[in-house]
């Protein structure tokens, strides 16, 4: 049996054009090639050596031999930098979201109270979520001073623009027939606020920013690099002074946090779903 | 009481909307109205409620023309005013007695209503509109578990629960089967009667009008074609308001 497809009158099917095909073989061709060009510069650009991994292999092995087995006995001394790459991490949430809910309200179309506001906030999330917050990291560091300080700082700053632009998404795709219904009861603004939006949108802006804080502790343990104090900053100068026993303590200790802040933030935000 | 006088409304793009309206809704009367698509019965409604501005006429609630009104005069006169829409437009993670409540929400001003809590003195209240309605073991559910004939009846004890002197509904029932579009308009009906609240209700369905209605307004091109006691209204006479939209 075979099928009879019905055509619209004076449309030709796919693929009966010569000139159309020949076409589409070229460009499919153009970009093949290309592809393969972006590959071959990228490969030259980061200088790939795999024969390098083969004979860095020995390094790596006495490497390894020299923290094996961790010094468990440093555990007491680790624990300061850990609580304080947590809180670098809370601090930096907390901040970010006490500064990034309002931006967001002013970011948002669908509630902005005027478009200069929502440029505006559009603006400053946009800059602050551009700039990576190791740099940011390394402008407090200079402004403040090594510690733990700078780290929150980074953090909190970067975290505004990453939570506003999430928060703004978020409130911007927010049912708002139920917003303009409390509206025409006689409703404040404010009260159309807290009794409108503000339960529509909670349980999505706590899920974002317990996913924030998951993501805020990795970012944490880097920035210890810099001097932003924390668990990196330990890490860094055990392995200035070829402590590896102690450096593998550490990363023992770091693969905890991380799987534990995931485990936990995923099953806050279930809970939340 | 509801009166609106030679409403007209103009879009900017210059199509003519609603043409010289009138129209009175005595309270405890249930008025409804018909027309095809973009006749301008919804177009009413939005003017009637002010989130649309009409080019001319008045639109008077009791003493007070809504259509001189702006900013805190006009959120004052709302209270008085309740809407119904198709779809009921809860707030779907708070609980039904939270929604009925924050219908009330424009009365108070404390610090507690500010920041998100309900106001005490109205929750005794919501609660028996909730009965009004037969779902007062339904208080403390979530309102977006509820079904469609549920929602819509918690919506009615929302606007129950702002204490308006008028009630519009615009197609309050377009979305439910037949049992629940009845047991909705006999709320309505109910609430017109004992409440003695002026209702307002556009429909589609004939038949809920010669059931429910005591008068019938027919809109055509956004001009009144008919406004009679239901009796008085004929089946040719509301044909051809769909007639008129196919042509």
């Amino acid at each position: 049996m075979s099928l009879n497809i019905a055509r619209p009158f004076g449309t030709k099917p796919a693929g009966s054009s010569g000139w159309g095909s020949a076409v589409t073989i070229a460009v499919r061709c153009v970009l093949g090639l290309l592809a393969i060009a972006i590959i071959f510069q990228m490969l030259i650009v980061v200088e790939a050596r795999p024969q390098d991994l083969i004979t860095g292999v020995h390094g790596m092995i006495d490497l390894i031999r020299r923290a094996m087995p961790p010094d468990f006995s440093q555990l007491p001394k680790a624990v300061w930098p850990t609580l304080q790459t947590l809180d670098i991490a809370l601090f930096g949430t907390i901040v970010g979201v006490v500064v990034a809910v309002p931006l967001a309200l002013l970011a948002a179309a669908n509630v902005t109270p005027s478009r200069y506001a929502y440029y505006a906030a559009r603006a400053i999330i946009g800059f602050t979520r551009a700039v990576p917050d190791l740099v940011w990291a390394l402008l407090f560091v200079t402004a403040v001073g090594l510690g733990p300080f700078p780290g929150g700082l980074a953090l909190g700053v970067h975290s505004v623009g990453m939570l506003g632009r999430l928060f703004a998404e978020t409130i911007e795709q927010m049912d708002m027939a139920p917003i303009h219904a409390l509206e025409l009861t006689g409703a404040r603004r404010i009260q159309v606020f807290s009794h409108g939006i503000v339960p529509s949108i909670l349980p999505s802006l706590l899920g974002i920013g317990l996913y924030r804080l998951d993501e805020n502790i990795r970012s944490s343990l880097v920035l210890g690099f810099v001097g932003a104090g924390g668990i990196g900053f330990q890490l860094l100068s055990d392995m200035n002074l070829f402590q590896y026993q102690d450096v593998s303590l550490l990363l023992i200790i770091i693969f905890v946090i991380v799987l534990g802040a995931e485990r936990i933030s995923a099953a806050l935000r279930e809970r939340l779903a | 009481m509801l009166r609106v006088n030679d409403l007209s409304l103009r879009y900017p793009n210059g199509k003519l909307a609603l043409t010289d309206f009138e129209l009175t809704v005595e309270p405890g009367e249930l008025v409804a109205v018909l027309g095809g698509n973009g006749s301008g019965k919804t177009t009413l409604l939005r003017c009637i409620t002010r989130t649309l501005r009409p080019s001319a006429g008045e639109i008077w609630l009791d003493e007070t023309n809504l259509c001189a009104l702006e900013g805190e005069k006009l959120r004052r006169a709302r209270l008085a005013l309740a809407i119904i829409w198709q779809h009921p437009s809860l707030v779907r993670r708070r609980t039904v007695l939270a929604n009925v409540a924050t219908g009330a929400l424009g009365r108070h001003s404390t610090l507690w209503t500010t920041l998100g809590g309900l106001p005490a003195s109205e929750l005794e209240p919501a609660r028996s509109y909730l009965a009004d309605v037969g779902l007062a073991d339904l208080a403390e559910q979530r309102a977006g578990t509820l079904s469609g004939g549920q929602a819509q009846r918690v919506s009615i004890a929302r606007a129950l629960a702002q204490r308006p002197r008028v009630l519009l509904a615009d197609e309050p029932v377009a979305s439910l089967d037949p049992e629940a579009a009845d047991e909705i308009m006999r709320l309505l009906q109910r609430l017109a009667r004992s409440e003695r609240i002026a209702v307002l209700c556009v429909l589609h369905q004939l038949d809920l009008a010669y059931t429910y209605a005591d008068r019938v307004v027919g809109i055509r091109a956004g001009r009144i074609a008919f406004n009679l006691p239901r009796s008085q209204v004929s089946r040719e006479e509301v044909r051809q308001l769909y007639i008129h939209e196919a042509a």
